[in-house]
This record gives C-alpha cells, sequence and structure tokens, in this order.
C-alpha cells in the first residue's frame, strides 16, 4: 500500500517537473503568442494591448500557475491555428494515435517474438545470422523511408491501402485499420527489429540456464521446453523493453503521421510546431510526455503481474 | 581485439570509414558546383552514364549531392552527440560518484525529460530557435544529453564501488583526482560505446527533422532535406528518395555494426 502511495506522489511530482519543462521550454520562444497571432507587421499599440490582454506583461511564474490552474479545471486554452478549445481537439487526435501505437505495437510483438525465438534456438546458425541482419537492417532504416517504401508498395502499385487519412473507428472500424495499417507497419517495423533483438538475447540466456538442461534431460519435448518453459520466463523482460518504447514511439509518430496525413497526436504536434501555435504546443507536449511517464508506470506494475517472483518494494 | 575483426565487426568498421572518408574528402575533391548545377534537359532522369544515381527535379545530379550531403548529416550528428557529451558526462560523473542529494535532484531532472521523446524534445527545440543547421545541432545534442546522462550516471556509480576507488580514497586521493585518474578511464569503454551508437540515432534524427522541414534548411544540403524533396516525385522518380535512404540506411547500418562490436570487444558484460 505504501509503495502504490510512494508511486503515486513521485508520478504527481514529475507530473509538475513535466509542465515546467514544457513551460519553460515554450517560453524561450523569441516573440509571443500575440506575435503569433497578430504577426510581425502589426501595430506595436495593439500589439502592447493584446499582451496585457493575454496576461503576457506578468511574471513568467504567474503566468505559468494560470496554465496549470486552467489544465486542472479543464481549461486547456484555444487553438491559435485551429480556433478551438485544445482540450477536446487532443482528446479527439488522441483515439487516432492510440489505434496506431495499438496496431503498432501488435504488428512488432506478434512478429518479434517468434522469430527472435527462433534465432535464439538456431544461435550462431544461419538461421539466427538472417533474423540479426534483418532486424539490424530494421533499426538502421528511418521511419518515414520505410513509410514512404510502404506507400509505394502498397498504395501505388498494390492499391491494397489508403496512403493517407484518418477514419474515425466509430465510424467505421474496417475503415479505420485500413488508413491505420500502413502508418503502423511504418512504425511496427521498427519496433519489431528492436524487440527481436531483445527477444533474442534474452532467450538465449534463458536457453543455457540449468532448468531448461533439466526439462530436456526429463525428455519434455523441445517444443515445450522453448515455447512453454523459456518463452514464459523471457516474455517479461521482453514486454517491459516493448513498454519502454512507447516513448519512441510517440517521438516517431511525429514524423509518420505527418507522412501519411493521419491526424493524430503526432501530426497535430507538428502542425503546432510548424505554426508556432504556443498555447497548442504546450498542451501537447505535455500530454505526448505524462503518457510516456504513465506508459512507464504501467509497466513497471505490469511485471509483478507477469513475473510474481516480483516484489515491489 | 581479435573480436573486432569479425565479419560483421569489418563491414561495419569499413562502412563507417568510408562514409567517414566521403564526408572529410568529398568537399575538398568535388567542386560544390557539381550539386548545385541544374541540367534542366534531365530533370528527374534515372541512372544514366551522366549521372549515375539519377537527377532530381532541378535536374541536379544525386550522385554528387549525396556525397556531398554526407559533410552536413555527419557533422551535424557528430557534433550533436560531442554535445550531449559535454553536458552529459559532467552531469552523470557527479550524480554517481557522489550520490546522496546530488544524484537524487540530478537524476529525478534527468528521468523527467526522458519523459519527452527524444525526437520531440530535439523538434520543440528546434521549432522554438528556429530552424537551421545551428539549432538543429544544438537540438538534437540537448535531447539526446538525458539518455547518456543517465548511462554514464550507472558506470560511475559501479566504478565508484570498486575496491581500488575504495583503495585509493584510504590513501588520500582528493574527489577531482580521483574522478580525473580513477572514475573516468574506466568508464570510457561503455560510453564509447554508446557514443557510436547515438551516432547512429543522431544521423536518423537529423534525417527526420529535416525531412519534417524543422532541421538542416536549403540550401545547406542534407540526407533527411533530400528525402523531403523527393515526396512530390516518389511516383516518377522513387531514385529521389532511394538515393538519401539508402545513404542513411547504409550509414546507420554501418554504426549499428561497429557499435555492436565494440561492445563486444570494450564492455562485454554489456553483451
Amino acid at each position: 500500500m505504501s509503495y502504490i502511495l510512494n508511486r503515486l506522489l513521485s508520478v504527481a511530482l514529475t507530473l509538475a517537473l513535466i509542465s515546467m519543462i514544457t513551460f519553460v521550454v515554450t517560453n524561450i520562444l523569441p516573440g509571443d503568442v500575440a506575435m503569433v497571432i497578430m504577426g510581425t507587421q502589426s501595430n506595436p499599440e495593439a500589439l502592447a494591448g493584446l499582451r496585457e490582454n493575454l496576461g503576457l506583461n506578468d511574471p513568467l511564474i504567474m503566468q505559468y500557475g494560470r496554465w496549470v490552474g486552467g489544465m486542472l479545471t479543464g481549461d486547456w486554452g484555444k487553438s491559435l491555428v485551429f480556433k478551438e478549445a485544445i482540450g477536446p481537439l487532443i482528446a479527439q487526435k488522441f483515439v487516432a494515435s492510440g489505434l496506431i501505437v495499438v496496431m503498432s505495437m501488435t504488428i512488432a510483438l506478434v512478429c518479434a517474438i517468434p522469430l527472435g525465438v527462433w534465432a535464439a534456438v538456431h544461435q550462431n546458425k544461419w538461421q539466427d545470422n538472417a533474423a540479426s541482419t534483418t532486424s539490424l537492417l530494421g533499426v538502421s532504416l528511418p521511419d518515414f523511408f520505410w513509410g514512404i517504401m510502404l506507400i509505394l508498395l502498397f498504395a501505388r502499385y498494390l492499391e491494397w491501402f489508403p496512403s493517407s487519412g484518418f477514419v474515425h473507428p466509430a465510424d467505421d472500424f474496417l475503415g479505420a485499420v485500413r488508413h491505420a495499417f500502413l502508418p503502423s507497419l511504418a512504425l511496427g517495423l521498427g519496433l519489431m527489429a528492436h524487440l527481436t533483438r531483445m527477444t533474442r538475447s534474452t532467450m538465449t540466456g534463458i536457453l543455457n540456464q540449468e532448468f531448461v538442461r533439466v526439462a530436456r534431460a526429463k525428455g519434455l519435448s523441445e517444443r515445450t521446453v522453448v515455447w512453454r518453459y523459456s518463452l514464459a520466463n523471457a516474455i517479461g523482460p521482453v514486454i517491459t523493453v516493448a513498454g519502454l518504447q512507447v516513448g519512441y514511439l510517440f517521438g516517431s509518430i511525429i514524423v509518420v503521421e505527418s507522412l501519411f496525413n493521419f491526424t493524430g497526436m503526432g501530426w497535430l504536434t507538428y502542425q503546432a510546431l510548424l505554426n508556432r501555435d504556443i498555447p497548442l504546443i504546450q498542451s501537447t507536449v505535455f500530454v505526448i510526455a505524462a503518457v510516456v511517464m504513465l506508459t512507464n508506470l504501467l509497466v513497471d506494475l505490469l511485471y509483478v503481474v507477469i513475473d510474481p517472483r516480483i516484489r515491489l518494494n | 581485439m581479435a573480436k573486432l575483426f569479425t565479419l560483421k565487426g569489418i563491414v561495419g568498421g569499413s562502412i563507417v570509414l568510408l562514409v567517414l572518408a566521403i564526408a572529410l574528402f568529398a568537399p575538398l575533391v568535388i567542386p560544390e558546383s557539381y550539386a548545385t548545377q541544374m541540367d534542366m534537359r534531365a530533370r528527374l532522369s534515372g541512372p544514366t552514364a551522366t549521372h549515375i544515381f539519377g537527377t532530381d527535379q532541378l535536374g541536379r545530379d544525386l550522385f554528387y549531392r549525396v556525397t556531398l550531403g554526407a559533410q552536413t548529416s555527419i557533422m551535424i550528428a557528430g557534433t550533436a552527440v560531442l554535445i550531449s557529451l559535454v553536458i552529459g558526462l559532467p552531469l552523470g560523473v557527479i550524480s554517481g560518484y557522489f550520490g546522496g542529494w546530488i544524484d537524487n535532484v540530478l537524476m529525478r531532472l534527468v528521468d523527467t525529460l526522458l519523459a519527452f521523446p527524444a525526437l520531440l524534445l530535439a523538434l520543440t527545440i528546434s521549432a522554438v530557435l528556429g530552424p537551421n543547421l545551428t539549432n538543429t545541432i544544438i537540438a538534437i545534442g540537448i535531447a539526446f544529453t538525458p539518455f547518456l546522462a543517465r548511462i554514464i550516471r550507472g558506470e560511475a556509480l559501479r566504478v565508484a564501488q570498486m575496491p581500488y576507488v575504495e583503495a585509493a580514497r584510504a590513501a588520500g586521493t582528493n574527489d577531482a583526482a580521483m574522478i580525473l585518474r580513477h572514475i573516468l578511464p574506466n568508464i570510457m569503454p561503455p560510453i564509447i560505446v554508446q557514443a557510436t551508437i547515438s551516432l547512429a540515432f543522431a544521423i536518423l534524427a537529423e534525417a527526420g527533422l529535416s525531412f519534417l522541414g524543422l532541421g538542416t534548411q536549403p540550401p545547406d544540403a542534407s540526407w533527411g532535406l533530400m528525402i523531403q524533396a523527393s515526396r512530390d516525385y516518389l511516383d516518377i522518380a522513387p531514385w529521389t528518395a532511394l538515393v538519401p535512404g539508402g545513404a542513411v540506411a547504409i550509414t546507420v547500418l554501418g554504426l549499428n555494426m561497429f557499435g555492436d562490436v565494440l561492445r563486444d570487444v570494450l564492455d562485454p558484460r554489456a553483451s
């Protein structure tokens, strides 16, 4: 109980720190919201008036307090580019990104675990080398380059999947999956390569352990030894690494969503950055960092469920 | 050392050397005008005898552009990793060596920064400072610092608990001498490995930033910028993306292979 209380306290502190960092980074901008709204050629008096109205002349600490206060009470401000309330805008885009994060993670895990196990079972043979080379190639290509290749192959030549756009799952679930498939694959390929390497190295360690030798000596089939006993021990670290990759995914979605014109959080963040929409930059950056932090926490807790030998303390 | 000369080590090392040589010497041998000269009759031409890698939408030779772009990409990635080392090394060493409240405060900050995906942090910093070559370097350098600081701290913590450090302390060695003489030399191998791998990530980050228009700006030519420019011509001229994309892939592949082998040699515990 005290562990959970401690963790929650630490989460609150980290969220506060995340909000401070976000606020500080976005406030070293040359120029401010008033300048973005009125443009650089605007009348200085009107600009000064707007600054006063928006409270930009107040000390930074007061502006920060107002921002955090607004976030806590559900008033996240208004986007300068989209002219919409930021809270609902983010909530809406989050669904889209959630879809491709889940899909790419699924693609990555479904392919990486068998491939990694296969490589570990055939350690130092051609199968291992083939899997290692493929995954090394996978981590060496930028996600957006995968994206370009996938668009060329699956959207232009084969015409199996649409090359851009987003459909809300509530409107047309199948359509949503079809639209999300190529961006998810682009993200999933790099991730898969990484997880294959991880699965292989964890499994190699486990296959050399005493209990595996005992299981084999007992005459258990190779399939039971590998898939039931060994993989059960390897899955924890692999899931942990997969969970920690959510941070990497949220970085990559900015590029991949922009390439596929997939209107999720990454696309929204990019639009905010490109148009210097400061209120929107602050909120999207804060939300992404908070989600990454909370996912890491969830992975920590999940680890205990997967591996009961681990005790929280 | 024999481990360095495995197939992987030789291939990886050769790629890294080749790319470094191109980045260093190509600008001395090839006049810049070769990369900017527009051959209007051969716009978006595929690979031919005159243009072995084809040309882009302005009829510029892709072979010369990709060779001269190597310098920009390598320079940005190298300087960025150097910046993250210059900030991350003292942070990590101080945190790991002294421990206590200094460690608590610094690592709390580093952990918080790690919640920001590196690419997001780099994009935000670059957008905030205004995208250009220098700011791209600064943005990637800062974005990579927390990760390196965390690893360096772990290494410093491990070494600080070694018996020889204790012995040196008992002999009256002061903190500064201890860090310089005993901690730093012993944490260097894993840091060199990490820096090599970070270099690969920095090249990918530069490509990503430039691809989004928030990195290197024209007329500077970098690989990411070339891929970005190819976006509108993918259907009719896929080589405009394949050439710079291939350059990024081969370089990063070489660095990753070399980094893997370097890890086997320098940091056997981790491999």
